[in-house]
């Protein structure tokens, strides 16, 4: 390389390069960033360099090795120039075929990027949403380079901002030019860089000045710097030359991470290459300006990124940070001007150049121009570099950038600007983002950390963790930061470890005020944020710790014991008996199932089983135990009289009878944990037979009737009187059943009344609601449904309906019409995979307009299309209509599913308030409405819900009502319920056990179960039961086994001092 | 001449005096720990915070570091600072509780409770030793390592420092702590001295072959008069205190 000495040679080596280059030569271009380099890129590299040298494609084929491209979840991945194919996920034993693809300008289709969420296949990069929406400004370079090749960047249009500056502008004209673009620095403040730079232009410079670029990247979960500097380090040299030129500075330094080898490596070379080729040095191009860069290692203290601590840093000293004033501008590194600017902030400045301000200005908002790189990590589809124009939502940056939640849990916030940011939750997501609308919400932009949340984030454990963080990397000097954020992680832990109280809460905030107040630097003035934030948008979930001493994201260890124990309503030890099942313990399994549950035959069949949702062995990344199989495995299988249920009366006093109004799973518990306790009850019930939705609307193919008698006939004993076919307001009220004697009353009544669909001509004959239509089959036998069939909705009754309508004579088709998407239906989606193998067909993205009929009966429904919309507050995409795409959809039955309310008509004369959208309302806490003596509790007060909410509130009804009536108060003191009983692990090795994915549950063939209402699923055979009942991953032995060894020690220690 | 307000009355200083130097020249009192005359400011303890600015933008800085500047509005007691004070206060006691100079300025700043897990840590880090010893002594014979909850003072790498005098220095401007160098515990040695001498001089089993500097040598000094132990450790303290 010969040194330039003139712009006029730097101008001929531009035109001399740009010949060089063969333009329509295909060429595979490998990410070989370090996310990439983790997954494997390298050897992707080495196998393509041999497939091509042993071909001899040298000629045919370029191969281009670059910084990262950003979508790194994707990684190691390959683009095709000039195709721009993009091929994810790379294995070394599809290179040659992508390689003879771009050769022959085709394409590897399996290989190509094909979204999972809507299988939309793209053939190009831009077209992916990932890359669409972004503006790359900065980091578009980052695949068109080779960052160790400088006439990569130079062809690229690199070292042109210089040349402009040096052979057009005066000093004072590049910081003009600055300072009309409005460029804010990237570091995260976002203070003015111009500002900065004039000042320094101000400052005499015969003793020297230095303008520093800080790489001391060290926010958790952010590596926008580290990809720059690795992927293109000649925009950060050509930048800080510019920069030098304005204010006069002549020596440089990059302050970067020693944990950042690639980038230094990188950097390294590329200042050699443009030292030897004159674009650094003395007298630059023959300008006379001189500007050398040297490297500074950063030993890995977070604090260092602080300007001051930076400085001391270079100096070599302790990074501590000092007083400001005096600022660095005016006594920085040895004492001498400094300004100091992030990496992209001085990756902007060529751009500046290039582009003159007022067209880089045009990018972004008034105030906050430009564009801005953030990484997307935590709960999100698409993690990745990101860069956007500033004034973009968080919005489309999660949803339509980040593709959302990567799994079906809702995202609740984002956090931004690492341990000093804030948290953003989701009903805040509209707010644009740039330096002053994220401040104002309590978090700061910071260098461009992104981490998504989700329900499963706990935000006491994330303020615990970024403490956790602040405490190590504080310097320490200022004793409110040091022992501030070590005290705050003292009560943050107490909190998330079930210890805290609301004193300690309070002290927490208001020490965090302080620390916020009365430390000197940033790192300190902006320690308390984690807490701050999360306080101000999740106090709910620091009360639940203190309060409830529960952790509603199931993360505080402390706090949630085994998480499938702590997802159930009802607390069932579902570790415990998966444990007894692997063991072959079948009748322990079936009493500690008992113990929590009085259905468990029926939570067999239909438990909505929040416990698998959280299940570790799914959380994780694997597949959760099928524990709703393993129940129905144990129901099956062992003789409900292995349980005795335990009776306690409470002696020397009066037993008061209660009522109970409706026998359904609500009541019917409360009814029996009454009677376990001495009470004689009353249960009243509208219709003829017991069992309220569990009979009524449940299908005999998912739940067999004789199943569902006799677990109900066990739970009626001698206490118990059952009255079928009596109802509230008609033969009895609250008023008398007070008068006949009852001391209290337990109000159970359901959600039985359809929700109508408020459209034209809905009241036909051939439209029912779905209570009714399940109804009149599941007591009458009455088969409503002919002909076509069409339903509306997408929950579980939608599903229930559709499926009985299949089975009944004169049916043709069964349609489910449902407003959003598959993935977004509420049913349980082993129901719907079922109700589409039986043969319903399933419309999503549609909803009904109007109902046409002839002579008063239904003949065709009109339905109009949606399209999805933006995200609503819940982080799903509203279904908008999409107008002139209506259609006629010809049908003789049409069931509404849309969502049932209870019918409490009858209890607003009874001295007992409701709620706005008509269930009963209930303190909370203890179930009591607003009449003395009478709670309520399952359908009637949540709306429809699943059946184990409705046991869970019987429980507890019938807990209060005994506390009620012995005159105690009532509350319920939280405990934790961690797992507590030690159950030996089998021995064998997995291997031995031949571990395998989650069980296939066994379902009655297509054929036999299409016309018949025999149940569905089959009980699990019993090797393939233990062999499940195996791959649990025995969450309860952290708490079980350590205190048996604990327990062991100190008897040890008890023999020995005996 | 710089003009600046504290609490209201005007005052006229020259450039470069700090805002704790300029409240004190009126009268007005601000704790500190970490602020000796003589000594570079160091702005570590947080107790001379006072409130400068005026409206909205208003903030909390150190006293002591921050230099007076033109038309500065400053308040030493607002509510803001007296918050801030209080429990800085707090967090002190709750981390040395037995020190009697941080007893008395809690008791003088109305602590009455004390909210945090108790602590016993006998240095609050506020840095005054290590520059006596480089700014007085010219020595730099002891420093700070580690950071956050790991910052402890020390000499470079744990060994005896071959450039401290024994001057004792550092443990005449120790603040808070009242001498927590105990010669004898490792740990609580600042110079380790005590801890890396070689000469086994004295046999006595809770020393093993630690030795002080001390001259005479305190360890010597036990050896002979096992039961002077405290008293003479007392009459140390004294000396230095005085």
């Amino acid at each position: 390389m010969a040194r330039l000495s003139s712009l006029t040679d730097l101008n001929e080596l531009f035109d001399r390069i740009r010949d060089d280059v063969d333009k329509a030569k295909p060429r595979i271009v490998i990410c070989a960033g370090t996310a990439c380099q983790a997954s494997g890129a390298n050897d992707i590299i080495r196998v393509a360099k041999k497939y091509i040298l042993q071909n001899q494609l040298l000629d045919t084929i370029g191969l281009r090795i670059t910084g990262c491209h950003g979508f790194c979840e994707m990684g190691p991945f390959i683009l095709s120039e000039p195709q721009r194919a993009f091929y994810h996920k790379v294995s070394i034993d599809n290179i040659s075929r992508i390689i003879d693809a771009v050769i022959a300008d085709d394409y590897v289709e399996d290989l190509l990027y094909t979204d999972p969420k809507t299988n939309i296949k793209y053939y190009s990069q831009d077209e992916i949403p990932f890359f669409k929406k972004q503006q790359r400004t900065i980091f578009s370079l980052n695949q068109e380079i080779d960052p160790i090749r400088i006439y990569d960047y130079i062809n690229k249009g690199g070292y042109r901002a210089l040349e402009k500056t040096l052979s057009g502008f005066s000093p004072a004209q590049v910081v003009g030019e600055v300072k009309a673009s409005g460029l804010r620095g990237r570091g995260g403040a976002g203070f003015p860089t111009a500002r900065k730079w004039e000042m320094l232009a101000r400052e005499p410079g015969e003793n020297g000045k230095y303008i520093v670029c800080n790489a001391d990247e060290g926010d958790p979960g952010a590596y926008m710097d580290r990809s720059l500097l690795e992927g293109n380090p000649h925009s950060v040299i050509e930048g800080m030359t510019i920069g030098a030129y304005g204010t006069g500075a002549h020596n440089g330094v990059v302050y970067v991470r020693n944990e950042y080898p690639l980038a230094i490596k990188h950097l390294i070379i590329a200042i050699r290459q443009a030292t030897d080729l004159g674009l650094l040095g003395k007298n630059i191009l023959g300008s006379g300006f001189s500007f050398d860069i040297k490297i500074v290692k950063g030993a890995g203290a977070f604090v260092c990124g602080e300007e001051t601590a930076l400085i001391k840093s270079i100096e070599g000293k302790i990074g501590e940070p000092r007083q400001r004033p005096p600022y660095p501008v005016k006594k920085g590194i040895d004492n001498k001007p400094t300004v100091i600017n992030n990496v992209e902030t001085w990756a902007n400045v060529p751009i500046i150049i290039n582009l003159g301000a007022a067209e880089y200005a045009k990018v972004g908002t008034p105030g906050n121009s430009g564009t801005k790189i953030f990484s997307l990590v935590g709960k999100i589809k698409n993690t990745g570099l990101i860069e956007v124009p500033m004034g973009i939502t968080i919005k489309d940056i999660v949803y339509d950038i980040g593709g959302g939640s990567p799994g079906q849990a809702k995202i609740k916030a984002v956090q931004t600007g690492g341990p000093s940011g804030g948290c953003i939750p989701v009903d805040k997501f509209d707010l644009p983002i740039d330096y002053d609308s994220l401040a104002k919400a309590g978090s700061i932009m910071g260098s461009g950390g992104m981490i998504v949340m989700d329900e499963n984030t706990c935000m006491v454990d994330v303020a615990k963790y970024f403490m956790n963080f602040l405490k190590d990397e504080s310097c320490g000097k200022c004793y409110s930061c040091r022992k501030g954020t070590q005290r705050m992680y003292e009560l943050l832990d107490d909190i998330s470890a079930g210890r805290g109280t609301f004193e300690k809460l309070s002290l927490l905030e208001e020490l965090a005020y302080v620390v916020k107040d009365s430390t000197m630097c940033g790192l300190g003035q902006t320690a308390a944020n984690p807490v701050l934030s999360t306080l101000q948008y999740f106090r709910d979930e620091y009360i639940e710790h203190i309060k409830n001493k529960t952790c509603p994201a199931g993360v505080c260890k402390d706090l949630v014991g085994a998480p499938c124990q702590d997802a159930c309503p009802l607390g069932t030890e579902a570790w415990r008996y998966t444990a007894y099942i692997a063991r072959g313990e079948y009748e322990e399994a079936y009493r500690v199932i008992r113990e929590a549950n009085p259905f468990p035959s029926v939570c067999a069949r239909v438990c909505s089983h929040p416990c698998e949702s959280r299940c570790r062995a799914g959380t994780t990344g694997g597949q959760a135990i099928a524990i709703r199989a393993l129940k129905r495995f144990i129901t099956d299988r062992v003789d409900p009289a292995v349980y005795k249920p335990m009776r306690v009366v409470k002696s020397g006093k009066e037993i008061s009878p209660v009522a109970v109004i409706g026998a359904g799973p609500a009541g019917l518990s409360t009814a029996h944990y009454l009677s376990l306790k001495g009470y004689k009850v009353t249960v009243f019930e509208k219709a003829a037979v017991p069992g309220g939705m569990l009979t009524l609307c449940i299908p005999e193919y998912r739940m067999p009737r004789d199943v569902l008698q006799k677990e109900i006939d066990a739970l009626i004993d001698e206490n118990i009187t059952l009255k079928c076919g009596t109802a509230l307001g008609s033969d009895f009220t609250i008023d008398s059943l007070f008068e006949d004697g009852f001391k209290a009353v337990f109000l159970a009544l359901g959600a039985h009344k359809s929700r109508p669909l408020n459209i034209e001509g809905e009241k036909v004959e051939g439209v029912f609601p779905a209570v009714d239509f399940l109804k009149a089959f599941n007591l009458k036998g009455e088969k409503l449904a002919k002909g076509h069939v069409g339903i509306i909705g997408g929950g579980d009754s939608a599903v229930d309906a559709a499926r009985v309508s299949l089975r009944q004579k004169g049916v043709e088709s069964v349609t489910i019409f449902y407003r959003r998407t598959r993935p977004e239906m509420p049913a349980l989606p082993e129901e719907v995979d079922a109700a589409l193998e039986e043969g319903v067909q399933l419309k999503t993205l549609v909803s009904p307009v109007r109902i046409l009929s002839q002579q008063d009966r239904l003949s065709a429904v009109e339905f109009i299309d949606n399209k999805q919309g933006e995200i609503d507050a819940g982080g799903r995409r509203r279904p908008e209509p999409v107008p002139g795409s209506e259609k006629t959809v010809p049908l003789d039955t049409l069931v509404v599913t849309i969502g049932d309310v209870p019918d409490i008509y009858n209890i607003l004369t009874m001295g007992i308030d409701v709620v706005d959208w008509g269930t009963i309302k209930t303190d909370k806490d203890t179930l009591m409405t607003t009449r003395p003596g009478v709670f309520a509790g399952g359908d009637v007060v949540t709306g429809p819900n699943t059946v184990v909410e409705a046991i869970a509130a019987g429980k507890k009804a019938a807990f209060m009502i005994d506390r009620h009536l012995s005159g105690e108060a009532l509350e319920i003191i939280p405990q934790v319920k961690l797992p507590e009983v030690y159950i030996e692990p089998t021995q064998e090795s997995d291997e031995e056990a031949g571990l395998s994915d989650r069980i296939k549950i066994p379902a009655l063939a297509i054929e036999k179960r299409k016309k018949s209402f025999a149940e569905v699923d089959l009980s699990l055979p019993v090797a393939e039961a233990k062999l499940e009942a195996r791959r649990c991953m025995r969450c309860d032995l952290e708490f079980t086994a350590y205190r048996e060894e604990k327990e062991e020690k100190s008897n040890e220690t008890g023999e020995k001092s005996a | 001449m710089i003009n600046l307000t504290i609490n209201g009355l005007p005052l006229n200083v020259e450039e470069g005096t700090t805002l704790l130097e300029a409240a004190k020249f009126l009268g007005f009192p601000i704790p500190t720990l970490c602020h000796m005359e003589g000594l570079s400011p160091y702005g570590a303890c947080r107790l001379c915070l006072v409130e400068i600015g005026s409206g909205a933008k208003t903030k909390l800085v150190s006293s002591c570091t921050y230099p007076a500047e033109e038309g500065l509005k400053v308040r030493t007691a607002s509510a803001r600072v007296i918050r801030a004070r209080k429990m800085i206060l707090e967090l002190l006691l709750a981390s040395s509780p037995q020190s009697k100079v941080i007893q008395d300025l809690a008791a003088k700043h109305d602590i009455r409770q004390q909210r945090f897990k108790q602590e016993y840590e006998d240095c609050i880090l506020c840095g005054l030793c290590v520059r006596v010893c480089r700014e007085q002594m010219m020595a730099k014979a002891i420093g700070f390592h580690g950071r956050g909850e790991n910052r402890k003072l020390g000499t470079p790498f744990g060994v005896k420092s071959d450039v401290c005098r024994l001057c004792g220095g550092c443990m005449y401007v120790c603040p808070a702590c009242q001498l927590r160098c105990t010669y004898t515990e490792p740990e609580k040695a600042i110079c380790g001295g005590c801890a890396n001498l070689s000469p086994p001089c004295v046999e006595k089993e809770p020393f093993d072959d630690m030795m002080c500097y001390m001259d005479p040598c305190v360890a010597c000094e036990i050896e002979t008069e096992d039961k002077q132990k405290k008293i003479e450790r007392r009459q140390i303290n004294d000396v230095f205190k005085n």
